[in-house]
């Protein structure tokens, strides 16, 4: 791998407009940079219409230039997942429908429940549909937990199975629904519009699925671990990537019918880490499609660059850590260390929320900071000079898991982010300076979950 | 849809019984007891392992010192050799076979071993020597790859179903789709004994007969020592007998251990024919299982997601000891199994039939001592 990092962490910070000259990190670091020219301004929108909703799993613009969201419910036995839109006329949230009530499988079924939609919305630009698949986790309505192992010989309690939804958003209807993946959630999705393929991971089993949208045929192209990766992407030859559980990329070429591992790990911190858990959190692609950004699964992940269409397997740069230094003996909690929200605005600059926590030796916060929080940066492709441009607040919670973001069709920003303990669950929205903006900004539009 | 409010739910969800469910999640649902290791197929920080879609292992067998010999199945067949006892630490890949997608069997003779594999052609015997580990695989070691011998087609175009050995005689019995046949390690020389449906795998008895499935009530019975082949020779007793067999060997005693498509299970010895069901398992159909020193049977059940069961057959209890998962060198679930061997000290080696499949090492948990022994 090639190591490009010439923005060190403590470049980063110094190039930053709300940096400090050096650790531990500024008190004032993210509300100094507001306040030097409020450029961007954070507004959250709660998911008002399912008060049960605990988390957003999956934010994506949708072919139509809007943003969509998954308002999820797994933490509440018998809790479903609704869809909701951001309605930029009336500048709220509204919710769609119960993507439970939508494939015949309720929330009172039983079984665990139709309760989220991970990382799986992934639009059709030629027609108008937003594809959706559903993921597991939610209890079935009188129990207290679900284990997809534990039940999956149970025909009373198991998963029904991922549903896939073809929601036009053209005519405002759901025009088919199909089971995906039978008794397993959907991890991952991504949508090959050319051949009219979706890509889908399952879960807990880790197998990569193929479904002809045409032909609604699903194929189970085998086992890749046991750690799913949180993405898959796609190159200009139709390829599919996603991750072992060892941080190799894994690719289904189509013509071979056939997945391959890379012979090298994505980077991680060699200091504590060996490449496993390095699985792709989040993947974004570059406008020009030559190459996209990742982030991993994984404490201290590190933002790196892949060029898919150079050689054999994709060249990789490692463009260094996103999260601060910490103590390398503590197993750190994946909760709390995280990266994700990749996005590409209309200033051609990648966005993306990296957490931020108080820590008592390596980043000793003041009082008028949070425990936790997410600051939101944005990376200049060219230079790689980062800087955080603004904070993620909630009203009562913190907001340093950020689980997915997108731009919408006028050039805001949007983020989906995680916190059970933060009811209200909801949305970001990030409204860009005006000269960062542009109409249509939603494209090349990102085809995968 | 109805959805609870939080406060009946903090109490609801706080009852004994919640809590108990809870705590059976918890600790049953993966390897509730002993210790399950999954084990790579390379030289750990040496070599790499077989490529994922090549590696679903799908035969074993194991030799008199412990050293393990396999075959895979996938998108191309491997052979390989594995040790784990005294300073080995290895799953040596010995090459793949060409024209091979799949390893049904793998039997291990006195000085040589042989595989048999299906491919496009039909069913082969393979064979090749028993490879020496017995280089200090911490320090330094030395490796050569042994020639694999193509014995040929086992019965024309017709592919393999399964093989077992008489190491006394070095001799392997085998099945296709319709022949059973014998093969001597000895001559490499492959004649059919005659013909026979085939059903699942075959097993080694208590008297060193060999048989296998015949009709969906009968087995087949070959005396080694005679090379009699007898059709319908044994009746299996009353249960549901549409799927193909899966035998586990107790090795101290000889007794057979197979199971019903329900999932009942069963000893057999040949002296003295099947017993009464021992126990049933909690979800069909039983795959690969063997027998630890002490006569305990250990098996996985179930499809997509196996379970692991221990069968106690004096006592005819079936305890199921919930799914796989390593935690020691490999963080790993298991969840599909194609065979399973008894290793030198009474461990179970399952070989695991999926992508990026790695040697199981089940170590059963020791059992308490009894009050008053």
């Amino acid at each position: 791998m090639k190591n490009a990092m010439t923005i060190h962490r403590r470049d980063f910070l110094k190039s930053s407009i709300l940096s400090a000259a050096a650790l531990p990190l500024a008190p004032q670091s993210a509300s100094a940079g507001k306040a030097a020219d409020q450029p961007y301004t954070c507004r959250f929108y709660p998911f008002t219409d399912h008060p049960n909703a605990d988390t957003c799993w999956s934010l994506s613009v949708g072919p139509d230039g809007r943003i969509y969201a998954s308002a999820c419910a797994e933490g509440s036995p018998g809790g479903t997942v609704k869809l909701m839109r951001y309605n930029e006329h009336a500048d709220k949230l509204d919710c769609l429908f119960d993507l439970a009530d939508k494939v015949d499988d309720p929330g009172d079924s039983g079984r665990a429940t139709q309760c989220k939609i991970h990382y799986s919305f992934a639009p059709s630009m030629s027609d108008g549909l937003m594809y959706m698949a559903t993921h597991l986790s939610g209890p079935p309505i009188d129990l207290p937990t679900y284990s997809p192992w534990y039940s999956w010989h149970d025909p009373k309690r198991c998963f029904r199975g991922a549903a896939l939804v073809a929601y036009d958003t053209r005519k405002e209807a759901i025009v088919w629904w199909d089971t995906l993946i039978p008794k397993e959630g959907c991890r991952c999705l991504a949508f090959d519009e050319d051949r009219g393929m979706l890509y889908a991971l399952g879960y807990p089993r880790d197998h990569f699925i193929t479904y002809d949208v045409k032909t609604r045929r699903r194929r189970d192209i085998g086992r890749i671990g046991s750690i799913n990766g949180q993405a898959i992407f796609l190159d200009k030859k139709h390829r599919a990537y996603t991750t072992s559980d060892y941080g190799h990329l894994v690719r289904y070429t189509p013509e071979k019918d056939r997945l391959e591992w890379s012979p090298e790990p994505l980077p991680h911190d060699r200091r504590n880490q060996t490449g496993w858990h390095s699985v792709f959190y989040d993947v974004v692609a570059s406008p020009d499609r030559e190459c996209v950004y990742a982030s991993t699964w994984i404490p201290q992940t590190r933002l790196m660059r892949i060029w898919p269409n150079e050689a054999e397997w994709p060249r990789v740069e490692d463009l260094g850590p996103v999260t601060q230094e910490r103590d390398l003996s503590f197993p750190q909690s994946m909760f709390v260390d995280h990266c994700g929200g990749l996005t590409f605005a209309a200033d051609g600059k990648l966005y993306y929320v990296a957490s931020r926590w108080r820590d008592a030796r390596y980043n000793p916060l003041p009082p008028d900071h949070e425990e936790r929080e997410g600051m939101v940066c944005r990376l200049d492709p060219g230079t790689l000079k980062r800087e955080e441009v603004t904070l993620l607040k909630h009203p009562v919670g913190t907001a340093q898991y950020v689980s997915r973001g997108a731009v919408d069709h006028h050039g805001d920003l949007f983020f989906g982010y995680i916190n059970h303990r933060g009811k209200p669950a909801g949305i970001f929205k990030v409204t860009m300076p005006a000269d960062r903006k542009k109409e249509n900004a939603h494209l090349p539009i990102r085809v995968w979950g | 849809m109805a959805q609870q409010t939080d406060q009946p739910r903090t109490d609801r969800w706080n009852t004994p019984e919640m809590q108990a469910y809870r705590r059976e999640v918890r600790e049953a649902t993966f390897t509730k007891e002993g210790m399950m290791v999954a084990f790579p197929t390379c030289f750990p920080g040496m070599t790499t392992a077989i490529v994922p879609d090549e590696s679903r292992i799908t035969s074993l067998d194991v030799t008199p010192a412990g050293v393990v010999f396999g075959g895979t199945s996938g998108y191309r067949a491997h052979l390989f050799a594995a040790g784990f006892h005294g300073i080995m630490g290895i799953v040596f890949d010995l090459g793949i076979v060409e024209d091979a997608t799949e390893c049904v069997a793998v039997c291990c003779g006195k000085t040589h071993f042989a595989a048999f594999v299906n491919g496009p052609g039909g069913g082969r015997a393979i064979q090749a020597p028993l490879v020496r580990m017995d280089s200090d695989l911490i320090q330094e070691w030395g490796f050569q790859r042994p020639t694999l011998k193509d014995l040929g087609q086992c019965a024309a175009g017709e592919p393999v179903v399964h093989a077992v050995a008489d190491p006394q005689s070095n001799l392997i019995v085998g099945t296709t789709t319709k022949h059973v046949f014998r093969l001597s390690l000895t001559t490499g020389r492959i004649q059919i004994v005659g013909e026979a449906p085939a059903g699942g795998k075959l097993a080694r008895a208590s008297a060193r007969g060999i048989v296998g499935r015949d009709s969906e009530r009968t087995l087949w019975h070959f005396d080694v020592r005679t090379s009699t082949f007898r059709r319908g020779a044994l009746q299996l007793p009353e249960g549901e007998w549409k799927q193909p067999l899966s035998w586990a060997r107790d090795t101290q005693s000889g007794v057979l251990y197979t199971a019903d498509g329900a999932g009942q299970l069963y000893s057999f010895d040949e002296r003295t024919g099947f017993s009464r069901p021992l126990g049933q398992v909690p979800v069909a159909p039983v795959g690969p299982m063997a027998v630890t020193l002490d006569g305990r049977v250990f098996g996985f059940c179930g499809e997509e997601m196996a379970r692991l069961f221990c069968l106690e057959p004096e006592r005819k209890k079936v305890t199921p000891l919930g799914g796989a998962a390593s935690v020691i060198e490999r963080r790993r679930y298991g969840y599909v199994f194609g065979d399973a061997v008894t290793g030198r000290d009474g461990e179970i080696i399952f070989g695991e039939n999926d992508n990026g499949g790695h040697l199981w090492l089940y170590f059963p948990s020791i059992q308490a001592k009894q009050a008053g022994v």
